[in-house]
């Protein structure tokens, strides 16, 4: 389009402030793009865990529902310990043993002191 | 012929004697990156094979980047010449010539980058957006220096991506007599991203914003992340179809790793695939660095112009990063805006760094990550938007 041509610098600070539009403008496209990517993705997981609970009415409603993998299943008892240091020790618990953490169950997790 | 003329011819043959200043300057300059790459170990991955590559083609009469068949250069085609009399690096070079590594390059980026963060917080595409604004700085600032064409003006703004494969394919289609320093450049100064954007993210932010705790990003389905390359291959394409090569193939490499069908591809693209074309494309690159082609006013500019195009794509990150602050009630940490650099993941680093810094239960790099990805979109846009303008 403008192959080989001189600009001013006036032409310069126009093709600048087209081209920061365009990205822009691009950007926010895909912006939007995932949003409605997103919702309907949601809509039709969400249609299918509901029809997945109907069906199978014997299954509790922790099992029909999967947790996300970062997440761990059942309540724990916090002894001496604050829920940042729990949480870290989860994940180290469920990095090593290659578990992930919705297929783990922590009872409780204590502070032994040093004597 | 005695002993003496023996020794004389064979000195007068050698190296030592066909020795240029500028070849001597460029090697002292490939010793240096050399040092930095292994003893700093700024971006060795590139700068060493592009530091060897300039150290290779600096040494006298090798012959290494001769194009005696004119495939590159007709003026330097010699009568009688096929294209295997070229040097050898001449010949490997005629793949960053025909943008097939950046691409091969992005193919692996591709294979290599999840897409999540950025799925799960769409405004982070904003932040990589404004973060090119140091592009269009840097264009206009080349400009009115007088001393380079727009073409070349457009393709030393695209330093200010921080991503080195668009901008060695910008140059190489914009400017290939710049290719050389606008590639050490980009990769020196994204190596050099730890101490170039802190003080400009400390200078625009506040204590307080920059101790902002971010709200933990939604987990995003398979499904999201397997569209997603899909819809941006298209929308981008059919938005600006000079930026198909690039974005094509960054989001082919991404479909490769999240499709989850294809696992010998997806290992081979961000393994062995780019591990190859990073030792041809940087050691090539490192090639036309040839001392008197290299040491020229031009090659300082642009290595200044290469600074200012880094700051401002990092001011311009984290000012919009800042408007994101206020307009959410301080739920945005503004420093996440400088990760819309790309250069992925060392931006994203510099903002966790430094969210920490503040506040040291601070964890900013998942959040980073969705500007810092957007930049590589952003930049790739922001080159083809060059290229639909100046490209012939």
């Amino acid at each position: 389009m403008l192959a080989g041509k001189d600009l001013s610098m006036i032409d310069a600070l126009t093709i600048s402030l087209t081209g920061i539009l365009m990205v822009f403008t691009e950007l926010v496209l895909l912006a939007f793009a995932v949003v409605i990517i997103s919702k309907v993705v949601g809509a039709f997981s969400k249609g299918k865990n509901s029809s997945k609970t109907t069906d199978n009415t014997t299954n509790s409603k922790s099992d029909a529902v999967p947790l996300p993998e970062t997440q761990s299943r059942g309540e724990i008892d916090l002894i001496d310990v604050s829920q940042e240091d729990a949480a870290v020790i989860m994940a180290i618990v469920s990095n090593k043993s290659g578990i992930p953490l919705n297929r783990l169950v922590f009872n409780s997790i204590k502070l032994l002191e040093e004597e | 012929m005695n002993f003496v003329d023996v020794l004389r011819d064979t000195i007068a043959n050698s190296g030592f004697a066909i020795l240029t200043w500028q070849q001597g300057v460029m090697m002292i300059v490939s010793f240096i990156l050399l040092y930095l790459a292994i003893v700093k170990k700024f971006e060795p991955l590139l700068l060493l094979p592009i530091a060897f590559g300039m150290l290779l083609a600096n040494l006298p009469g090798t012959g290494i980047m001769a194009d005696p068949a004119g495939i590159m250069d007709a003026s330097q085609a010699i009568p009688g010449a096929r294209w295997y009399d070229d040097g050898v690096l001449r010949l490997i070079y005629a793949g960053v010539k025909s943008s097939i590594f950046p691409c091969l390059i992005f193919l692996g980026v591709g294979a290599m980058t999840d897409f999540g963060p950025l799925i799960a917080r769409p405004s982070s595409l904003l932040l990589g957006a404004a973060a090119q604004f140091g592009i269009f700085m840097a264009f206009m600032a080349s400009l009115a220096l007088g001393i380079f064409t727009p073409e070349q003006a457009a393709a030393i703004g695209i330093i200010g991506g921080a991503d080195g494969p668009t901008a060695i394919f910008t140059a190489s289609k914009l400017a290939p007599e710049l290719l050389g320093p606008i590639a050490v450049a980009a990769y020196s100064y994204m190596a050099l991203i730890p101490l170039i954007q802190p003080p400009i993210m400390r200078a625009l932010t506040t204590e307080k914003e920059r101790e902002v705790k971010m709200e933990q990003l939604r987990e995003v389905s398979k499904a999201e992340k397997i569209i997603f390359p899909i819809v941006v291959t298209v929308l981008c394409t059919l938005m600006i179809p000079d930026v198909a090569a690039l974005i094509g193939m960054l989001m082919l490499g991404n479909l490769f790793k999240e499709s989850g069908v294809v696992e010998r591809l997806s290992d081979t693209a961000q393994n062995a695939l780019i591990n190859i074309v990073t030792i041809m494309l940087g050691v090539t690159v490192g090639a036309t660095a040839e001392g008197a082609i290299f040491l020229k006013v031009q090659t300082l500019a642009i290595v200044g112009l290469g600074l200012l195009a880094f700051a401002f794509a990092t001011a311009g990150g984290v000012l919009l990063g800042k408007l994101m602050y206020y307009v959410t009630k301080g739920k945005v940490n503004p420093l996440i805006g400088s990760a819309g650099v790309s250069a992925v993941p060392m931006a994203a680093r510099v903002s966790q760094v430094e969210g920490q810094k503040a506040n040291p239960s601070n964890f900013l790099l998942m959040h980073a990550m969705g500007p810092n990805v957007a930049g590589v979109i952003g930049s790739a846009v922001a080159a083809g938007f060059f290229l639909l303008l100046f490209g012939s």
